[in-house]
Order: C-alpha cells, then sequence, then structure tokens
C-alpha cells in the first residue's frame, strides 16, 4: 500500500506538470464539461418558467442546482480516456506503458485525479458564477454532504472501471471512434444528463435503474439535491459496489484478453 | 555545366527560439505565465553550391542542421538570414512551378496513406501535380520496374513492411519527375539488402534524369556508393566541402599500418613505430601519422621479420567519428578545416 | 475547377478507405439513429410538460433538428476530419509533404479527408427536415427556398472557416485537436433556438462560436421568422470570417515556416 502511495505521489507529479504543458488543451475540456450541463439548466429552466415555476416536482430553482451540481459531479468522474487508448494503440505507444512493472491503469487514475484537482480551481468559481448568476439556493443537510463524498468516489471508480473497459475495445477494432460517441449518446440518456430522471416516463426510469450510468451521475446529484432517504442513499450504494465489481471483473477479463490479442498482432 | 549552379546558397542561416523548462511543479507553474527562451543556432552561415546532375552526400551529426537546410530548400522554413536559389527560385516563396521540379523524401515520415492501397495514393499525387495521363502511365511503369513494385502497389501502405514502403515513398515522391531530389535519410531503418537496393535505384535515377540529388545519411556506404562530393556540417557551421577521398586527407592525419609478422612480435615493443590498435597473433595494426608514413614502413621492413604490409587511409566511419567527436569549438583547430586553410571546394 | 477534381480524388479516396472500415458504416448508422434519438427524446421529454420553447412550436423545433442533423452531417463527412488530419500531420511532422504540393494547402488541408459514412447525418436530416416542413404546412416558395438553401450555405461557410481558425491554432500549440471535442460539444447547443439562452451566452452562441449562424439562422428561415438584417448579416458573417480565416492560416503558415519568428 505505501508503496502505492509513492508510486502515485510521482505519477500526480509528473501529471501535474504535463497538464501545465498543454494548458490550452485542459481548458478546452473544462469548457466541454461547463457547455452541456448549461445548455440543459437553460432549456429545463424555460420550460419550467413558462409552466409556472415547475416541471413535475422539479421547481426552476431546483433545475439550476441539479444542473450546477451535475456539473460538478460530471467532472468529477469523466474520463477521457478511450480516446488516449485509441490514439496509444494506433501509435503504438502502449508498448512503452506494457513494459512498466505496474499496470497502466495507476498512471492513468494518477493522471485523472491529478487533471481534476487542477481544473477544480476554474470549475468551482465557475459553478459559483452560475448559482449567483441563476440565482440559485441550496441547503444541504449534513449527512447527505458527508454521504456524498464516499458516493462521489464510488461513482468515479465505477466510471473510470467501466471506461477503461471500453478503451481496451481499441485492440479489436481501429477505429472506436464511433462507439465511444454511441457511448456518450447512452449516458446521456440514462444518466440524468438530458433531464432528471424523474421527468422521463416510468419505461426510462426503470431501464436507468438497471443500467450503470444511473449511479455515476443522477444519483450523487440527487443526494446533494436532498431529494434521496436514507434508505435510497444504501440502495444506491449498493447498486455502485454491484457495478464496481462487475466493472473490475470486466476489466481484468477483457485487459488480458487484449494484451494477448496486442502481442498475437503487435505495436 | 557552365550555366549557374543548380542550388546555390550563401551564407544561409536559421535561428530557432526554444522555450525551455525546468522540471518540476514549480517550474511548471511558472511556466504558465512565462516562459524562458534561449535561441538556437541550427544553420550558421553555409553557403554551397550544387551543379546540375550532382549527387552530394550531406553530412554531419544529429542536430547539425542538416534536416533544417533541407527544409529550407524544399521551402517549408524561412531562412534567418542569407540567400538560398534553387533551380532559380527562392524556395520559401514556393512558387508553384518550383514545387512542381522539386521533391522532399523523409526516411522517417510517410506521405503515403495509411489506410489505401499504394496505387491510390499516387493517383492522388497525379491529381495534385496534374501530371498527364500518358506521362503518369509511363512513369508508373518505370517506377514499378526498377523499383520492384508491382506486388507492392495493390496493397494498403498499412500491410507494407518498411523496406517496401519505403520503396513506395520514393516512388511517390517521383512521380512528377522532380528535377531536384532532397533525400533526408531515405534508408534509415532499413536491412542491408534494401539500403543497396534504394542506392541503386538512387543512383540509376540520377543517371537515367540527371536530376541533382541532395542526400543526408547516417549510413556511410550511402554515401560512398553515391556521392562523389559530402558537404560535412557541425553545430550548423559547414566544416569540409569537397571529394570524398579528400576527407579522410582533411580530417584524418594518420594512415593505419597492418603488418603481418613471421613469428610474431616476440616481446618486442612495438608502440616505437605507432599506436598500436589491434594486435591479434602475428598480425598488428597501427595508427601513424600520415607525414611519418613512409619512414616509419621503412623502418618496421628493416627492423621486423615482415611477411605482408598494407598502409590504408582509416575507414570512413572512423575520420567522419572523429571530425564530430571535437568538442564543441575543437573543430575549427584541426589541421585543414575551413577556419585555417583557404576554402577550397570545387578543387577538382 | 481543378480542386472540384482534386475534391472528387479524395472522395474517391474516401470511400475506398472506409471501405476498409465497412463495419463502420453500421457503427455510424448506430451512433447517429442514438442521437437522433436524443434529439427527439430531449424534444418528447420537454414536449410532454409543456407546449411550446421560447416560441417554438414542436414541428419547428423538428426542422431545427433537422438543420442541425444537416450541418453537423457536413461537419462530420468532410470538415472535421479533414482538420483532424490537418491537426494530426502538424504533430508528426507530415505537414511537410503537404506543403511541398504545387496546390493551395489550405484547400489541401480542408479536402484531404472525407468519413463517408457520416453521411448518414445528412441521411438522417432529410427525413427529419421533410416530416417537419409537411407537419408545418410551410409553402416553401422559391423565396422561402433561396434563403434556406444561402442560409445554409453561409451558415456552413461560417462553421468551416471557424474551424479552420481554430485548426490553425496546431502550428502554435500542441493537442488541440481536442478544440474539435468541445466545438461539438458547443454544437449540441445548437440543437436548442438561441433565443431561449441568458443574452450572455446567447452571444456567446452567436458570436464567438457561430453556432446560431449553422442551425438557428436556418431554421428560422423554413418556418419563416427570419429577418432581412439576420439574413444579410449571415452572408455577410459568412464573407468577413471566409477571409479572416484565409489570413489567419497564411499567418499560421508563416508561423510554421519561420518567417514571421
Amino acid at each position: 500500500m505505501t508503496a502505492f502511495f509513492s508510486i502515485y505521489k510521482g505519477y500526480f507529479r509528473t501529471a501535474l506538470a504535463i497538464q501545465f504543458q498543454y494548458r490550452i488543451a485542459m481548458l478546452i475540456w473544462l469548457l466541454g464539461g461547463i457547455i452541456e450541463p448549461l445548455m440543459y439548466l437553460v432549456v429545463w429552466r424555460t420550460v419550467a418558467q413558462q409552466q409556472g415555476g415547475a416541471v413535475g416536482d422539479y421547481a426552476v430553482n431546483d433545475f439550476v442546482v441539479y444542473y450546477i451540481a451535475m456539473m460538478l459531479v460530471n467532472h468529477g468522474t469523466f474520463t477521457w480516456i478511450m480516446w488516449e487508448y485509441d490514439h496509444r494503440i494506433r501509435m503504438g505507444q502502449f508498448s512503452a506503458l506494457l513494459l512498466k512493472p505496474i499496470h497502466p491503469i495507476h498512471s492513468d487514475i494518477a493522471d485523472n485525479i491529478g487533471y481534476k484537482f487542477l481544473t477544480l480551481t476554474v470549475l468551482g468559481p465557475t459553478a459559483a458564477l452560475l448559482a449567483w448568476f441563476f440565482n440559485a439556493t441550496w441547503q444541504p443537510d449534513l449527512w447527505t454532504l458527508a454521504a456524498f463524498v464516499p458516493v462521489l468516489f464510488l461513482a468515479f471508480l465505477m466510471r473510470f472501471f467501466w471506461e477503461w473497459t471500453l478503451a481496451m475495445l481499441a485492440f479489436w477494432t481501429t477505429r472506436v471512434d464511433a462507439i465511444n460517441q454511441a457511448y456518450f449518446v447512452i449516458v446521456l440518456f440514462f444518466s440524468g444528463r438530458l433531464a432528471p430522471l424523474d421527468l422521463f416516463p416510468q419505461v426510462v426510469q426503470s431501464v436507468a435503474a438497471i443500467l450503470p450510468f444511473r449511479w455515476m451521475l443522477a444519483f450523487p446529484v440527487e443526494l446533494l439535491l436532498g431529494r434521496l432517504t436514507p434508505g435510497e442513499l444504501l440502495i444506491g450504494i449498493g447498486a455502485q459496489l454491484f457495478w464496481l465489481i462487475a466493472g473490475y471483473l470486466s476489466l481484468q477479463l477483457i485487459y488480458r484478453a487484449g494484451i494477448r490479442r496486442y502481442a498475437a498482432f503487435g505495436a | 555545366m557552365a550555366e549557374s549552379p543548380v542550388i546555390q546558397i550563401d551564407e544561409l542561416s536559421k535561428i530557432y527560439t526554444v522555450t525551455e523548462r525546468e522540471a518540476g511543479l514549480v517550474a511548471a507553474m511558472r511556466s504558465l505565465v512565462k516562459r524562458k527562451t534561449r535561441d538556437v543556432r541550427a544553420v550558421d552561415g553555409i553557403s554551397f553550391s550544387v551543379s546540375e546532375g550532382e549527387i552530394v552526400g550531406f553530412l554531419g551529426p544529429n542536430g547539425a542542421g542538416k534536416t533544417t537546410t533541407l527544409k529550407m530548400l524544399s521551402g517549408l522554413l524561412y531562412p534567418t538570414s542569407g540567400r538560398a536559389t534553387v533551380l532559380g527560385f527562392r524556395p520559401w516563396e514556393r512558387n508553384r512551378d518550383y514545387l512542381r521540379r522539386m521533391t522532399l523524401v523523409m526516411g522517417q515520415r510517410n506521405q503515403l496513406v495509411w489506410d489505401i492501397p499504394v496505387i491510390d495514393t499516387f493517383e492522388l499525387n497525379r491529381a495534385v501535380y496534374r501530371i498527364p495521363e500518358a506521362e503518369y502511365t509511363r512513369t508508373v511503369g518505370v517506377l514499378t520496374e526498377l523499383l520492384e513494385l508491382a506486388p507492392l502497389l495493390r496493397k494498403p501502405t498499412r500491410n507494407l513492411s518498411l523496406g517496401e514502403r519505403m520503396k513506395c515513398e520514393i516512388a511517390a515522391a517521383l512521380l512528377h519527375r522532380p528535377w531536384v531530389l532532397f533525400l533526408d535519410e531515405p534508408t534509415i531503418g532499413l536491412d542491408v539488402t534494401m539500403q543497396r537496393r534504394i542506392r541503386q535505384f538512387i543512383a540509376e535515377y540520377n543517371q537515367r534524369t540527371g536530376a541533382t540529388v541532395l542526400l543526408t545519411s547516417h549510413y556511410m556506404a550511402d554515401v560512398e556508393a553515391l556521392c562523389k562530393r559530402v558537404i560535412v556540417i557541425h553545430h550548423g557551421k559547414l566544416l569540409y566541402d569537397g571529394d570524398l577521398s579528400g576527407l579522410a586527407d582533411r580530417f584524418a592525419p594518420f594512415k593505419t599500418v597492418e603488418v603481418e609478422l613471421q613469428n610474431g612480435a616476440g616481446g618486442r615493443p612495438l608502440d616505437r613505430y605507432g599506436e598500436v590498435l589491434v594486435q591479434s597473433e602475428g598480425r598488428i595494426t597501427l595508427r601513424v601519422p600520415k607525414v611519418e608514413t613512409a619512414t616509419v614502413t621503412g623502418r618496421l621492413l628493416a627492423e621486423l621479420d615482415v611477411v605482408d604490409l598494407t598502409v590504408q587511409d582509416p575507414p570512413i566511419e572512423d575520420v567522419i567519428e572523429q571530425v564530430f567527436s571535437q568538442p564543441d569549438g575543437a573543430t575549427s583547430h584541426l589541421p585543414g578545416t575551413v577556419a585555417d586553410a583557404p576554402f577550397d571546394s570545387q578543387k577538382q | 475547377m481543378r480542386y472540384f477534381r482534386l475534391f472528387a480524388t479524395y472522395l474517391r479516396l474516401g470511400v475506398l478507405g472506409e471501405l476498409e472500415y465497412r463495419a463502420n458504416f453500421w457503427i455510424n448508422l448506430l451512433q447517429s439513429l442514438l442521437e437522433l434519438g436524443v434529439a427527439l427524446g430531449g424534444l418528447a421529454v420537454v414536449f410532454t410538460h409543456t407546449d411550446n420553447l421560447g416560441g417554438w412550436q414542436p414541428d419547428e423545433l423538428l426542422a431545427l433538428v433537422g438543420v442541425y442533423f444537416l450541418i453537423g452531417g457536413l461537419i462530420r463527412t468532410l470538415i472535421r476530419p479533414s482538420m483532424s488530419k490537418f491537426m494530426e500531420d502538424v504533430r508528426q511532422g507530415t505537414l511537410d509533404f503537404t506543403l511541398t504540393k504545387p496546390a493551395d494547402a489550405q484547400v489541401l488541408v480542408s479536402i484531404q479527408r472525407v468519413e463517408i459514412w457520416r453521411m448518414v447525418d445528412v441521411l438522417i436530416a432529410i427525413p427529419v427536415l421533410s416530416t417537419a416542413l409537411l407537419r408545418l404546412g410551410a409553402q416553401l416558395g422559391p423565396a422561402e427556398t433561396l434563403t434556406f438553401a444561402v442560409t445554409l450555405l453561409s451558415g456552413s461557410l461560417i462553421i468551416y472557416s471557424f474551424l479552420l481558425m481554430l485548426s490553425t491554432c496546431a502550428f502554435w500549440f500542441v493537442r488541440v485537436e481536442n478544440i474539435q471535442v468541445i466545438f461539438m460539444s458547443m454544437w449540441q447547443a445548437g440543437r436548442w433556438p438561441v433565443s431561449i439562452y441568458p443574452a450572455w451566452l446567447r452571444a456567446v452562441l452567436t458570436f464567438l462560436v457561430p453556432v446560431a449562424f449553422a442551425t438557428t439562422v436556418p431554421a428560422s428561415a423554413v418556418s419563416g421568422r427570419i429577418t432581412t438584417a439576420t439574413l444579410f448579416g449571415s452572408i455577410a458573417l459568412a464573407a468577413a470570417l471566409l477571409l479572416v480565416s484565409r489570413w489567419f492560416w497564411r499567418l499560421g503558415i508563416r508561423f510554421y515556416s519561420g518567417a514571421s519568428a
């Protein structure tokens, strides 16, 4: 464990340094993470205003808080690893990673976390600014805030494992771009980013509950909004743990198969 | 040819401004605000000219400024100062007529489109260079024959081996029958057989078309086979311009003397004849200052039981290595370098 | 004229290249259908809770979605792949080959890769747009058709110039290919009429990232709500951006070749 700690420390340092070097790219990703929630915030706020102040049990202010929270949670959990892997394998950089005496996922995790802490310095103020601009009011319970920390961490890990798994598809197909985008569309639909899941027909809500995506995004957001009972919180954590383990196992499986294939076909 | 040379360079210089950064987070933070810069003189006032039909080897260690010079000559880089004309054009104006008459091959980079058959990239170049159908067909035919491309043309680039790809790269670069060829490491990474094939082809192309070739390579075999004349640059400065054979005279004030002795050295100290490079059984290789060669061989023959004796110039690789291993600034003090000898590139 | 022939060659190569990856057709189709699903699903969810959005009727928004897919298809088929290739070339140094060709480098760079399967977006756009028009019962006379065509064309040119300028930044900065990711995420905002956004965001989407001119403006031409000022503004902006992007491109090339350094 301590060995991992020092390795991660090293990774963080280089990850931060690299992010600074690519400062423009850093801003670009960041902006992308702000636009989408902002767009849906505006759409739903408009609808709520037209409907006399509320849609379902979401008032105008609820939409504002929902999407600002969504922006933060998405920032905390998103990865760009699928594009990264596509690039690594096409450019033959993957072999270098394999030579290191450590699983490549660790540097990716460190890279990701390093990026996020760095960009929080921009995203935090942006969120505050949007809250001020749209007159958001938010009174969280203490226990939801306490629960939010582990929930967000679980969401991050499960999303990371699943998207890393998806990234491994680059071993089998040369153009994963389309798959990635298809994945993003599905996530958009079932994670509560398009609209709060409560506003969807019951069928969609049921499907969303079965799929992992809700538990990556909508669940932490709803927790922050104080819309969950302690019982629902426990169910959610259970679902997260289930998908986390499933993600871990599929990662192991597909990674091994991918390495075998990579070894067979070469760089 | 008595006419003006195909390539003419005067006092050409290129200075890059590079950003520097120290390791570490603090430095990274600092670089976010202000980046430290430093000037690098990649090419530092070189002059030479190349006549029509010549194949000139352009030598120098990594970072000597070879590629930068080639890039300036092919119109990709503006010089910081100095003049250059190729075929009467100033390259960096990138006149269409100039671009149509020259070509650039970079051994480390591909212009072939990765996913489609080679012949389709050729088609693309035909469209870009507006090569008439008949001429195109003929050129492809000739190149296919010379480079043995027939089995490769229908394959997608990604399925070719490195050597096959290079052959196709070269063919793609020659479809428009350029008059001037800039070849930057065309044989890099290839096996010996393939290097020889490419070499033969370049020589053949030069002979058939009379095209002018400026070639860089790390493989001295390429240079020895193709170039009568070499230009050596180091740290952006021109060190030597002249016959390949003159290079050894200039930079290696030594000869190697190989003697075979009847009864071996027999414990006699041999270093009084010269520096002993190799000693095995009865064979001894000595390095002897050029001026003393006659005296030393005389003494060897007189004092020892010599079965066989040969005097040679050191291998060209060793000469080159010796030139480049000089510490920075020291090169100009070598005997016979441009610094203290009169500049006599066109001595033959 | 010769650049049309060149484009035809690239198109042919695009078809050939993509034939190698036939599965991509199905993946793209799937992806486009999914995205259409999101667009229509989004509309459906919104319109289960309201009957108009900022004054736009459902069918007018459907027309907007059609335009969004049409222009999006153009971006994905030609502009984005070409620009990606260009930025990759800058990083790998293979742009040198393009620059040594005796043709206009900007044109070469802009048409150099065609991802033919991405045209499914266009194929999807046509029935969506037709449905919307039929349901709107819009009487598309020659004047309206012409206005629509003109706004579509100037919208496309605006987007092209804009993306070219973004990509040209590759001469100065590494890893700018991510700019396209950000653009595409901004581009999504065009699925909704810009009039619903707060003023500052509307300004951003109109002038900073000219999404509005490629989506909202042509769609409002179809639904007959376009003003003359908007129409001519769109044409003028297209012309201006073409010139500016051309200038910026040359600046980039000069920087790349060290002329301005």
